[in-house]
Order: structure tokens, then C-alpha cells, then sequence
């Protein structure tokens, strides 16, 4: 079985250049023009961030119409997409597009925030680095995962789906390349049970480890 | 005295320590200059104390220099912080002059550490010219400010604007707080050090001493916000919503902070929260010295629920402290505090004296909710605001900067 390389990752957090959106006609003029990268960061960055907004929604356009623009309507269409769930940033851009597009033809006065709740757009530089560690054998994935920083567990587990091959974890992947006879099967859908959208980094490390602690008892 | 790393095991994951060590390895032997004006006071010069020996136990050639100035430079310098924070100040040529020889001076001093150094770390608008007079530099050098300079007043954003531009990056702690600069602007919020004197863990004797020393009643609920008499941080306020909650419960206020001998508006403050208290002997209004750290540390432990009802705020590290004593927080809707309390989650945000006075009365009902959130508190401090969080910020933007400062990943 081909070891797992445990990576790690650390985010830096910078301003992209854009203007700040003051209601939602700028949102939606920044977020047609921003660069992929602010688009990654504002959906699924967020969890690796030193902060976070409101957990109601892992997307900080969701947040922002919630929380100041007042818009619950527009934070419940912006706080389903999954951005995960579409082939390239490129489309996420145009779902998003989209729905902000629907909302403005249902208003009559365009939303807005009042000054010093602006929407800032960042960008963030990831360092990725190799931790030295290995796993041997997917018995040992939940005591790994156990020890891992928040980095380790959003590049493995949720960036990786942005990375070949697309829509699949890390580790999801290598269980399938060392799949010998299907023995992998139980761990991939266990994993594949788990909806990460709502947890943040450390309740995704604990829900990983039951997950995969269970299967091993059950063994 | 320093702390070393190791100390913080424990209190952070192993795994967050060896991640540390990992990223110091990478930057074993970069030579790395921090430069700010003091020494010794002031959040920058608590940050440099434990951040430099870190690093240098991680392996990184760091050192901290201390530019020296006289009460002139000071004025002036005095002068560009308050007019960046957006105080309409005026400074004459003669006080840009005195700001530049006195640069100029310590860079007589500094000048081989600073051309030799491969990072820089420039802190506040003080040593800022230190760039310019640079002209052998070999290494990339970051502004950090530390400060909220989203509004200065134009004539010393004016003036200092060119200086700061020729950076290679500057850092800032909040998005709110920066200005559009044609260099990448990196976003590192602060963070407290869970083993100092205002946020270790403290014995039950000396928190009870404290309890006993102000008499305070242990069988009811106290309400604690610790900040310097200010107006922004809204005392008086504080006190209205605590009148509005005593109908019902039986609460105690503490209401401490200190520096308002030498402040003539904080002292106007003070008099103004004193008249606001009245009589009412379950309102303690404590002017404490700048080094009662030991007591602040055990108020907020006493704390059935911390309060920080400011009006406009920076970061808010009183909140965060609170945090880390396991309470949940009633905060101002401003600033940093936004940062750190999610309403139901690590507290309530609020805007207005109703407002804080509807959530403590909605926390002391629900009892289980103060030690939730709490807990929740704790953990969120422990994930994103302690220093480790902030040196891992720092190492990764150091590997960013010597390697590729645009990319959007860094393979190191």
C-alpha cells in the first residue's frame, strides 16, 4: 500500500486591491470582475481563516447579506451553494452571479450597508509543506487525523477537492488507489456520509475521528 | 523572561506546535530585524518580548532594535498616531525634520544589521523612514501597522504615504483598518499569550483574594468589563444596563481600568461613570495601576459574564481575554468584536444599553447557555487568537515574502 502523505498547509490573509462593496449592485460588480482566487477565498477559505462570521453560512457573501445588508432572502440562496459542487471556479462565479442577478430584478431599492460594514474582499497565499508523517494503513487514518492541525485537515479534506482528481478528499482518493479487493470500501463511505459543509475545522477533526473510530470497532 | 515554546504544550495541540517547528525549520538562519521605539509599555513591545526569542528558538537569526529618540521626536511621533487614528493634528515642517534626523540618526546606528538583514519588520509610523535611508538593503521590508489608519487625517497620511509605499508589503490587523497601498497589504489579527501574567490559570486562594479584597458577594452573578474610562467603551452605558437588569436579578457590577490620572478626558470619564454609580454599593467602579494584571486576570474569572459595550473599538483583546476565561461576552457591534463574539455561539453582540441589558438578563435565565458558550469561547480563542496563531501567521509570511509574494500557493 502506497503510504499517505500527511501535508500541511498555513493561510495568509491579504487584501485583494478591490474597492470595498457598499450595497449590493457593488457586490455584484466586484464579484463579476475579482480574480478566482477571491472568489476560493470568500467560499471556502473561510474555514481555515482566523475567524469566522456567523456559522449559519460558510460563505462570507451569505453572511454579509445576512448580518448588513439585511437581506435573508438573498443569504439563504447565496448560503446553499456549495462551491465544492461545481466543476470550476469559473461557474461557481456565474451561479453566484446569478442569484445575486434573480434578487436585484425582486427589489425595488437596491440593499445597503451602512459605512464601516462594507464588504471587504481578500485573498489569501497558502504554504503547503510536507509534514514528514505517513500512514501506513487505514486503520491508522483516525488517530492521524486525531493529530492533525486545522491546516492539515482543510488541505486533505476540503481543498483537495479542488485538485485533481476533482470532488474527491484526499484521503477519499488514496482508499480508492490502494482499493485491493474493495477492503477499502467501508472507510470511503463512511467518509463520503460526512457533511462538512456546517462543521468547522475542529468539530470536522472530531466528526472524522468517531466516523472512522466506529468503523474500526465495528470490525 | 522568555517563554519558551514548549511551554504552551498543553494549551495548544501538539500538532500546532510541530507546525510551528516545521515552518521555523524552513526559515533556519533568515536573518530578521523587528524595529519599533520602545522597549518596554505598549502593546508592540508585548508582542516583540515573547515573538523574538520564539523565533530565535525556531531557528530564525531574529533580533528586536529600538530606535531612540528625544521628547521632540516623541511629540511629533505622538502626533502621527494620533493623526492616523483620523485626530485632526497639524504638524509643521520643523516637527517632519525632527521625525526625519531623528531616523536618520538611528540609522547611523542600525545600518549594517538593517542592510544585512533579510527581513524587516518596520513597527508603526515611528521608525518608518528607517526605508528610505536604507538604500543598500538586501532583504524585503514590511510596515506593520498596528493601528487603524482607515481614516487618517490627509496632510500625515500625505506626508507619510510616500515612505510607507515603497515597502514590499505591510500588515494590519483588521481589513477595516487598512488604506489602499500599491504593495500586497497581509491581514495578521493580534492574540494574547494564554501563560502571562493577565491570562494564566490562577489558583482558586489568589482568585478569592481578589473577590474578598473588592467584596464581592459569591452567591450572585457579576457582570465584569475591564477598559480604561473612555467614552468609547461606553461606562456609562454599562451602568444603565445593569440598572435596567437589577430589577429582576440580583447582579454586581465591576466596572475597572486604569490611565486616567494623566487623561484629562478620561478623568472627566471617570467622574461621569462615578455620578452614574451613585450610591449603589453592588457597582464597583476600580481605578487600577497599569501592572494590576494578577487582578484583572482574577475579575474576569470571577465573571459570571463579561461585558465590552463599546461604541467603537480596535481589536478588542479585553474580549479576547474574557474568552479565554471561559466566559461568554456581551460586546459592542463594532470592530474587532465582531471578530470574536457570534451571537448564541461565544456571546451577543449588541447595540445599545437595552440591548446588553436583554442579553444578560436572556443568559442569566439560561444558565447552561453561560457555560456553553463559555466553553465555546475558550476553544475559539484557543483555535484563532492565541500567539501561536500569530507566529504562525508571521513564519508564513515570511516564507511567502523571500519565495513568491504574488502566488496563491507556496510550496515550501
Amino acid at each position: 500500500m502506497t503510504p499517505f502523505e500527511v501535508k500541511d498547509c498555513a493561510l495568509l490573509t491579504r487584501m485583494s486591491g478591490l474597492p470595498p462593496a457598499f450595497n449590493l449592485r457593488e457586490l455584484r460588480e466586484r464579484i463579476a470582475v475579482c480574480g478566482e482566487n477571491v472568489l476560493f477565498h470568500h467560499f471556502c477559505e473561510t474555514t481555515l481563516r482566523g475567524s469566522f462570521d456567523n456559522p449559519d453560512y460558510r460563505n462570507d457573501f451569505a453572511v454579509w447579506s445576512k448580518l448588513y445588508l439585511g437581506d435573508r432572502v438573498l443569504a439563504e440562496r447565496l448560503g446553499i451553494l456549495d462551491p465544492y459542487a461545481f466543476p470550476s471556479l469559473g461557474e461557481l462565479r456565474a451561479a453566484t452571479l446569478e442569484v445575486i442577478d434573480e434578487r436585484l430584478g425582486e427589489l425595488t431599492m437596491i440593499p445597503w450597508a451602512r459605512a464601516g460594514d462594507e464588504f471587504f474582499f481578500m485573498e489569501a497565499t497558502t504554504v503547503v509543506f510536507d509534514t514528514g508523517i505517513r500512514i501506513s494503513h487505514p486503520r491508522e487514518l483516525a488517530a492521524s487525523i486525531g493529530a492533525m492541525t486545522g491546516g492539515s485537515l482543510y488541505f486533505h479534506f476540503l481543498e483537495a477537492r479542488r485538485r485533481p482528481p476533482f470532488g474527491k478528499d484526499d484521503f477519499t482518493a488514496w482508499l480508492f488507489e490502494n482499493n485491493v479487493g474493495q477492503q477499502n470500501d467501508p472507510y470511503v463511505e463512511a467518509l463520503a456520509r460526512i457533511d462538512f459543509d456546517f462543521h468547522t475545522l475542529p468539530h470536522l477533526r472530531k466528526e472524522l475521528v468517531k466516523v472512522l473510530s466506529e468503523l474500526e470497532e465495528t470490525k | 523572561m522568555s517563554t519558551p515554546l514548549g511551554a504552551y504544550e498543553g494549551i495548544v495541540r501538539p500538532a500546532v506546535l510541530r507546525q510551528l517547528r516545521q515552518l521555523g525549520e524552513k526559515l533556519a538562519g533568515t536573518r530578521v530585524v523587528h524595529v519599533n521605539s520602545t522597549r518596554e509599555g505598549g502593546g508592540v513591545a508585548e508582542i516583540l518580548e515573547w515573538m523574538v526569542p520564539i523565533m530565535r528558538e525556531l531557528g530564525l537569526d531574529a533580533s528586536w532594535e529600538v530606535i531612540d529618540g528625544n521628547a521632540g521626536f516623541f511629540e511629533v511621533t505622538k502626533a502621527i498616531h494620533n493623526g492616523l487614528q483620523g485626530a485632526n493634528v497639524a504638524i509643521p515642517l520643523k516637527g517632519w525634520k525632527t521625525y526625519e534626523d531623528v531616523n536618520a540618526k538611528n540609522f547611523d546606528r542600525l545600518r549594517p544589521i538593517l542592510e544585512e538583514a533579510d527581513i524587516v519588520f518596520i513597527h508603526d509610523p515611528q521608525p518608518a523612514h528607517l526605508l528610505r535611508l536604507c538604500t543598500g538593503r538586501k532583504g524585503k521590508w514590511i510596515w506593520r501597522a498596528h493601528i487603524d489608519i482607515s481614516r487618517p487625517s490627509r496632510p500625515v497620511w500625505k506626508a507619510l504615504r510616500p515612505m510607507v509605499e515603497k515597502y514590499d508589503a505591510s500588515i494590519f490587523s483588521m481589513a477595516q483598518y487598512a488604506q489602499p497601498l500599491p504593495h500586497p497589504q497581509f491581514l495578521v489579527p493580534p492574540s494574547i499569550d494564554p501563560l502571562s501574567e493577565k491570562n494564566r490559570d490562577l489558583p482558586p486562594a489568589e482568585i478569592e483574594a481578589v473577590r474578598s479584597e473588592y467584596g464581592l458577594d459569591p452567591s450572585r452573578p457579576l457582570l465584569v468589563q475591564i477598559s480604561r474610562f473612555d467614552r468609547f467603551k461606553d461606562p456609562v452605558g454599562v451602568i444603565a444596563a445593569y440598572h435596567m437588569v437589577r430589577k429582576v436579578a440580583p447582579v454586581q457590577l465591576v466596572l475597572a481600568g486604569g490611565g486616567a490620572a494623566d487623561d484629562p478626558e478620561g478623568k472627566a470619564v471617570l467622574e461621569d461613570v462615578i455620578e452614574a454609580a451613585g450610591n449603589d454599593p453592588d457597582i464597583h467602579v476600580l481605578l487600577l495601576p497599569p501592572d494590576a494584571h494578577t487582578t484583572i486576570n482574577a475579575l474576569q474569572r470571577l465573571a459570571t459574564i463579561i461585558l465590552q459595550k463599546s461604541t467603537r473599538e480596535g481589536f478588542g483583546l479585553t474580549v479576547t481575554e474574557g474568552m479565554w476565561k471561559g466566559k461568554p461576552v456581551i460586546g459592542g457591534d463594532v470592530g474587532g468584536i465582531r471578530l470574536q463574539v457570534v451571537n448564541h455561539h461565544t456571546g451577543f453582540l449588541v447595540n445599545t444599553p437595552e440591548g446588553a441589558a436583554h442579553r444578560i438578563r436572556y443568559l442569566l435565565y439560561h444558565q447552561d447557555g453561560i457555560d456553553r458558550m463559555g466553553a465555546t469561547a475558550r476553544e475559539f480563542v484557543r483555535e484563532n487568537f492565541l500567539l501561536t496563531r500569530h507566529l504562525r501567521e508571521y513564519l508564513t509570511l515570511m516564507l511567502v515574502i523571500l519565495r513568491d509574494i504574488k502566488a496563491n500557493v507556496v510550496n515550501v
